[in-house]
């Protein structure tokens, strides 16, 4: 349990959400985690950046279409000015732009109804542009009935498609309120619902989340065009 | 009656948990919300295996007692809980022990209450 930095990407705040930073970082702080990711629609930007002393806010931003067409521009808008890019799921095509681009970092709000729009070619895509695939737990946290049993199904077959094409995978509380925030450990608990194991979920909790902060963060302070292949003596690419 | 002798007896854990919630929950509130998610979650079947138990709960702190093996399943039914007595909350399990002393020592003793900030005005 200790020892980890714990991160949860996909959080909403006013406007977007019911609560305030302050209120999410307090939150999440008290339960454990290192860092938070604001990432609200792209219409609701938070209304100022809250701090607070020990625990980091990661700026971010989620973006929302019906048509694909639009994504890529967004994308391209966005990308400079925030350090976690999270794109909603939505109908296969959407998906598949989305995990097409190397400039989105998550993956978020795969539909959990029928068809969840994701398969083993958008798998692979993913895993070639470095897009992280999220499992958001309010579907099992909130949702009850037939509608949890689907997304639970549907998380057990995109986990089995993330093993295979080794996709990263990240555990997002997708909260809405400081109230729908689950500690790291009550997060791994419910991972394990749906087959993940301990440590594959304290990764998608931890090292995954903060290996896409970090790229971040190095990629905005570099000219266009200029690659980093080594960093700290580690190989990187 | 006779008291089964601790050999037959079924291996048990103590979580030791917090409840996040703007107000000071009730034991019988917490204890439908407790069945009534782990009968959503898992079922008749699975609840009578687990073995939940609720054992104490003073000042939105609390032990609940669980079989060995269940602990993760019963964090994952604490997890699904997301109001109390009409409030929203939070269950945050602060740690697992194999009695209640070393619960109660190790992790609730010491340990100030919790609360939401409130800041409305932004």
């Amino acid at each position: 349990m200790s020892g980890s930095d714990y991160y949860d990407l996909n959080i909403h705040v006013l406007a977007d959400g019911s609560s305030s930073v302050k209120q999410m970082l307090s939150v999440a702080n008290h339960l454990g985690y290192s860092g938070i990711g604001i990432t609200n629609h792209i219409d609701k930007e938070p209304p100022s950046d809250g701090s607070h002393e020990d625990i980091e806010l990661v700026r971010g931003v989620g973006i929302e279409v019906r048509n694909s067409s639009k994504l890529h521009g967004l994308i391209g808008k966005y990308r400079k000015k925030v350090d976690v890019l999270v794109v909603h799921g939505g109908s296969e095509s959407i998906n598949r732009s989305a995990v097409e681009n190397p400039n989105v970092d998550v993956l978020t709000n795969l539909p959990t109804g029928r068809d969840n729009g994701f398969n083993h070619v958008l798998a692979k895509s993913a895993h070639d542009n470095e897009v992280a695939i999220a499992f958001n737990l309010d579907a099992i946290i909130k949702q009850r009935g037939g509608r949890r049993v689907h997304a639970l199904a549907h998380f057990r077959k995109n986990l089995q498609l993330a093993r295979k094409y080794h996709v990263s995978t990240v555990l997002t509380s997708n909260a809405m309120s400081c109230y729908d925030i689950r500690a790291p450990g009550e997060m791994i608990a419910l991972a394990g619902l749906f087959g993940m194991e301990k440590d594959e979920a304290n990764a998608a909790l931890s090292t995954i989340p903060e290996r896409i902060i970090k790229r971040n963060r190095r990629n905005s302070s570099m000219p266009q065009g200029v690659r980093i292949i080594q960093y700290n003596g580690q190989e990187l690419c | 009656m006779k008291v089964l002798p601790p050999t037959l007896r079924d291996p048990k854990r103590y979580l030791a948990l917090e409840l996040i919630c703007e107000v000071r929950v009730s034991r019988e509130d917490f204890l439908n919300e407790i069945f009534s998610n782990s009968a959503a979650l898992i079922g008749d079947f699975g609840s009578s295996q687990a073995g939940i138990r609720l054992l104490d709960l003073n000042d939105n702190m609390g032990i609940l007692r669980c079989k060995r093996g269940s602990e993760d399943l019963t964090r994952a039914i604490l997890a699904t809980i997301t109001r109390v007595g009409g409030y929203p909350a939070i269950v945050n399990v602060l740690g697992i022990a194999g009695t209640v002393r070393s619960a109660t020592e190790k992790y609730i003793e010491k340990r100030d209450s919790y609360s939401v900030p409130n800041d409305k005005h932004i």
